[in-house]
């Protein structure tokens, strides 16, 4: 077999393993990388990652501590997860495709930007008190809940909640954090006015945010088995 | 922490240790100077890592923003995943044999049902002897047995329930007053129940009657039993 023949090989077992959900988490470990694609396969990923920005894709390497390493060692690597993402992050325009509404963004960022400045633990009472400024205590037990079945939370038997998988595959945590903190620009006036007609767009939803609780429940419900569809991909 | 301080502390006294005790001690408080290494290592990290921002700082920003801009921000830092569902035609081909070996759904209940569902019932002696548990023959043996004990105890008189069918083991004990309440039903002892002064008596009736006999619920249980063995252990 020719090495370009061998090459494309390798670039499609690896981008199988990377796009193709074969556990109860999308994308690959580096052990498994190694295994399937070869010694070699960082390079191979590097390949592929080149072919993957042509579509505004990237490869994001995540590590078993959430923590980045400039020089990972082979061990590191093995350990860590590999993931495909999009490369920019999501445009507001966009946002109707989260699945998510914007209050249900709110708590996440405010839930992730509060939970990273603690050094990625605080206890979920904290946490409730903090959001409990902005939104009622049903609101807030039903977002947590949802956030920790996603992925984006993890909560131990002490009630401490963790960043969890999630969070530290899609978000982009000194953006966010310098953001909010306000060393980074902020975002646009336009943005902000666009996600604000979409929450008046959402007018149906605001009516239902203002129902009993057990109604809007059953009302999420249904959104929420659409979010899983979405999340399997089509 | 300073470690090394606290490294030089622990070499300085350590050859003043004789007892196996001190220097255990010595060694736990190494493993706990290795920890805090550990502990402040992570913490160089994280703060290396450009993520470490003041909490109180997070929160008062959280607290003056706007949902919009909060949200603006997790957007601006959101790099969705992507990811696909797939199946194979082998995968599918297996799905396949095991949609064929599968039992309808009914009969995998029933048999839950037959391993889960076995609660508590009463036994008839009929059945127990069916089940081998029992000797027909030795179980009327013991009821005679018990009969004749009975006759010659309360001779003189009733005698105290409990007294009569306690005995050295729990066992034994379940078993006598098993065997009595067969007496009592078929009418060759009775029962005298004291409900004011919470007494029952037992003694021995007039032969083999052939009138109707009674029948008494008596809860008896280990915890019962021990209780009156140690009050009878103390009698004695």
């Amino acid at each position: 077999m020719s090495e370009d023949a061998t090459i494309s090989k390798k670039l499609k077992r690896a981008s199988q393993l990377l796009l193709y959900q074969h556990h109860r988490l999308p994308g690959a470990k580096g052990w498994e990388l190694r295994k399937f694609v070869g010694r070699d396969y960082l390079k191979v990923i590097k390949l592929l990652e080149r072919r993957f920005d042509d579509l505004g894709l990237e490869i994001k390497t995540v590590f078993e501590d959430g923590i980045d390493r400039p020089n990972p060692t082979d061990d590191e690597l093995e350990q860590a997860r590999f993931y495909v993402l999009s490369k920019s992050p999501i445009e507001s325009g966009e946002t109707s495709l989260t699945g998510m509404r914007i209050d249900s963004l709110a708590v996440l960022a405010a839930t992730l930007a509060y939970i990273t400045s603690k050094q990625g633990r605080a206890t979920r009472g904290e946490v409730e008190e903090l959001l409990n400024e902005k939104f009622p205590d049903w609101k807030v037990e039903q977002e947590l809940r949802r956030f920790i079945r996603r992925g984006y939370l993890n909560e131990d038997e002490e009630g401490n909640l963790f960043l969890g998988w999630r969070t530290r595959a899609e978000i982009d945590r000194r953006v966010l954090l310098g953001i909010i903190a306000g060393s980074l620009a902020e975002v646009p006036a336009e943005q902000e006015q666009e996600l604000e007609q979409e929450l008046g767009k959402g007018q149906v939803q605001e009516e239902a945010d203002e129902q009993e609780p057990e109604e809007l429940e059953e009302i999420q419900e249904e959104g929420q088995e659409q979010e899983e569809q979405a999340d399997k991909g089509p | 922490m300073d470690i090394p301080q606290k490294l030089q502390i622990l070499k300085k006294i350590l050859p003043n240790w004789k007892a196996l005790d001190d220097l255990l001690m010595d060694a736990e408080a190494i493993k706990e100077l290795s920890l805090m290494v550990k502990l402040q290592s992570d913490w160089v990290k994280r703060r290396a890592s450009g993520l470490y921002i003041d909490p109180f700082l997070v929160e008062v920003k959280i607290k003056i923003m706007s949902r919009e801009a909060l949200a603006a921000a997790l957007t601006a830092s959101w790099h969705p995943l992507v990811s696909s569902d797939q199946i194979t035609p082998r995968r599918l081909s297996r799905a396949w044999d095991y949609w064929n070996v599968l039992l309808p759904l009914s009969e995998r209940l029933k048999a839950m049902e037959g391993v889960d569902e076995v609660g508590e019932k009463t036994l008839s002696i009929s059945e127990l002897i069916r089940l081998k548990f029992l000797s027909e023959r030795v179980f009327n043996e013991e009821v005679s047995n018990l009969l004749a004990e009975l006759k010659e105890t309360s001779r003189k008189g009733p005698v105290d329930y409990w007294e009569f069918i306690m005995s050295d083991t729990y066992e034994d004990t379940v078993m006598r007053a098993y065997a009595l309440s067969f007496l009592v039903s078929g009418g060759t002892a009775n029962l005298i129940i004291n409900p004011v002064e919470e007494t029952m008596m037992v003694e021995a009736g007039p032969g083999t009657a052939k009138r109707a006999g009674k029948s008494i619920p008596i809860s008896f249980t280990y915890e019962k039993w021990k209780e009156m063995k140690s009050k009878s252990d103390a009698h004695e």
